[in-house]
């Protein structure tokens, strides 16, 4: 059963990396064939070419980018799940937190980025609070959405037990809620980096967001694309290692992949 | 045995419930109930839905507080979740995140039982007298309704209960199946010498599996009539028997005709 699912698995990253090969050589053949200049679209092959002549540059502001967000990802994770559970349990919290939090989510947060860069200055504070405050929110949500639709059999059948609130929830309602966690976190790790960028845009003097603004005040259309190149492959990335997580983690649950809302 | 009449293995005695509402003001659900059942009984409770057997079976496993009245169960009272006490519910309700055997020792996690490995030990016994060795390290989601049934009647005798309690445990399954199920319980009632308190919709098999059948009625709800079933042997074939069929149709009167126009 294991060499199965390995080979189904297998046979899922072969296809995915034909379909881009793909895709890179039509990309290739139509800038070519109908002579598009280069500071408009540049063919993968001058991307490609750029990437490697400066591989060290993109090392450099890569890592800036992306220390912010693993430290805005994994805050927002915690305090998402410590939210989410608190207004989930505590009907107070609930009461007192909600409106603020569902006025907040509708907001579109991540026009506050000036704002932030002037709180908080050019350095990694800035992009790591702005990228928390974006990424907070689909953790948050899916983590309450979770805990609402916990089994109420199984809490009886811990109650039946003498269990205790503390015991109902790590045993029950914590691994239960897990599938929605994951759902969160998910989209938290996109709008994590994607903040980071966008504070990086507005005001810094590292990061790939500072690069890329660089770039294409420059007219380094390449160079732009290079840093796209860079970044989507960061997000193939982390979009697997989630995967990878989430198999281990949930083989149990029913395909819930489809679960979880963004915003 | 000696002052064993005197004392009955689980008393109920005036238990009532009566629910507040904001919308329907005071709800009687179970007017003051009296009865007796004695260790190693099989008794079933049957009887129309608001008939207050489900709220019964709450207040005996301990999640419900009596309005009046208290449960003794071996001279002592139930006053909440107890571990003399085992309930088993309508559907198996395994964590399916657990493999089958963590799901049986649930419990010895939960009341942090000791020695645990006597009890883990335990768990392997009882899942292989219900059927499952083998199955030990499989997942719920790779056993059939029966099997996971077993499996959470393996959970509930594995900390010494007592009284297992069951809610409707074979309702969902099909009827092969529950006929299946109805004799293995039977045989694990008679290894496992315990005492049960079944409630079920299903008439035939309340008569077939018990001691006694506690008919209930609704509208308030009460205890109407409490039947011993004297059969002998037990056992599927027991349905040919005109006694069987004496005691199917006299609880189906029973519960067909209202008394005092109680029904609307």
């Amino acid at each position: 059963m294991n060499s199965l699912i390995t080979r189904e698995r297998l046979g899922d990253v072969l296809f995915a990396l034909g379909s881009i090969a793909v895709t890179l050589l039509l990309w290739e053949g139509i800038v070519r064939y109908f002579q598009i200049p280069a500071f408009l679209v540049p063919p993968p092959s001058d991307v490609a070419r750029a990437l490697m002549r400066n591989a060290d540059l993109y090392r450099v502001h890569l890592g800036y980018t992306l220390l912010a967000t693993v430290i805005a990802f994994f805050v927002a994770l915690v305090l998402g799940i410590a939210m989410g559970t608190l207004t989930a349990e505590v009907r107070l919290v609930e009461r007192t937190f909600s409106p603020i939090l569902i006025a907040l989510q509708s907001a579109p947060r991540i026009a506050l980025a000036p704002m932030v860069i002037v709180w908080f200055g050019f350095g990694i504070t800035s992009k790591v609070v702005l990228g928390v405050f974006t990424a907070f929110f689909p953790v948050f949500l899916n983590v309450s959405h979770g805990l609402a639709a916990i089994d109420r059999e199984q809490v009886r059948l811990m109650q039946s037990l003498g269990a205790s609130p503390l015991q109902i929830f790590f045993k029950i309602k914590l691994p239960a809620s897990l599938p929605f966690i994951f759902a969160g976190a998910n989209i938290a790790l996109i709008f994590a980096m994607l903040s980071v960028i966008v504070a990086e845009f507005v005001g810094s003097n590292r990061g790939m967001g500072y690069l890329i603004v660089n770039q294409s005040n420059q007219l380094d259309t390449t160079g732009v694309f290079a840093s796209v190149t860079v970044l989507a492959g960061v997000g193939l990335v982390f979009h697997y290692t989630l995967q990878a997580v989430r198999r281990r983690l949930l083989f149990w649950a029913t395909d819930s992949e489809s679960l979880g809302s963004g915003l | 045995m000696a002052d064993g009449d005197s004392e009955a293995f689980l008393s109920i005695r005036e238990v009532s419930k009566t629910y507040r509402t904001l919308s329907k003001g005071t709800t009687v659900a179970l007017t003051p109930s009296s009865f007796d059942i004695g260790a190693h009984e099989f008794v079933s409770i049957v009887g129309p839905s608001g008939c207050g057997k489900s709220t019964l079976l709450n207040i005996l496993a301990g999640l419900l507080a009596p309005t009046t009245g208290e449960v003794v169960l071996e001279s002592r009272p139930i006053t909440g979740p107890d571990d003399r006490v085992g309930l088993v519910f309508q559907r198996p309700v395994l964590l399916p995140w657990r493999k089958v055997i963590d799901n049986v020792t649930l419990p010895i996690e939960v009341k942090k039982l000791r020695p645990k490995q006597a009890y883990v030990d335990k768990a392997y016994q009882l899942l292989e007298m219900v059927g499952l060795k083998g199955f030990e390290n499989a997942y719920p989601s790779e056993l059939s309704g029966g099997m996971q049934q077993r499996a959470s009647i393996a959970r509930t005798l594995v900390y010494d209960s007592r009284l297992l309690l069951m809610d409707e445990p074979f309702a969902a399954l099909d009827a092969m199946t529950r006929d299946e199920m109805n004799v293995e319980l039977l045989r694990i009632w008679r290894a496992q010498k315990m005492t049960i308190v079944f409630v079920t919709h299903n008439i035939p098999e309340a008569v077939m599996l018990s001691t006694k059948v506690i008919v209930m009625s609704a509208r308030p709800g009460r205890v109407r009539e409490i039947i011993p079933v004297e059969l002998g042997e037990r056992g599927l074939d027991l349905t040919g028997n005109p006694e069987f069929g004496r005691i199917v149709s006299h609880i189906r009167g029973l519960l067909d005709q209202p008394e005092r126009g109680a029904q609307p």
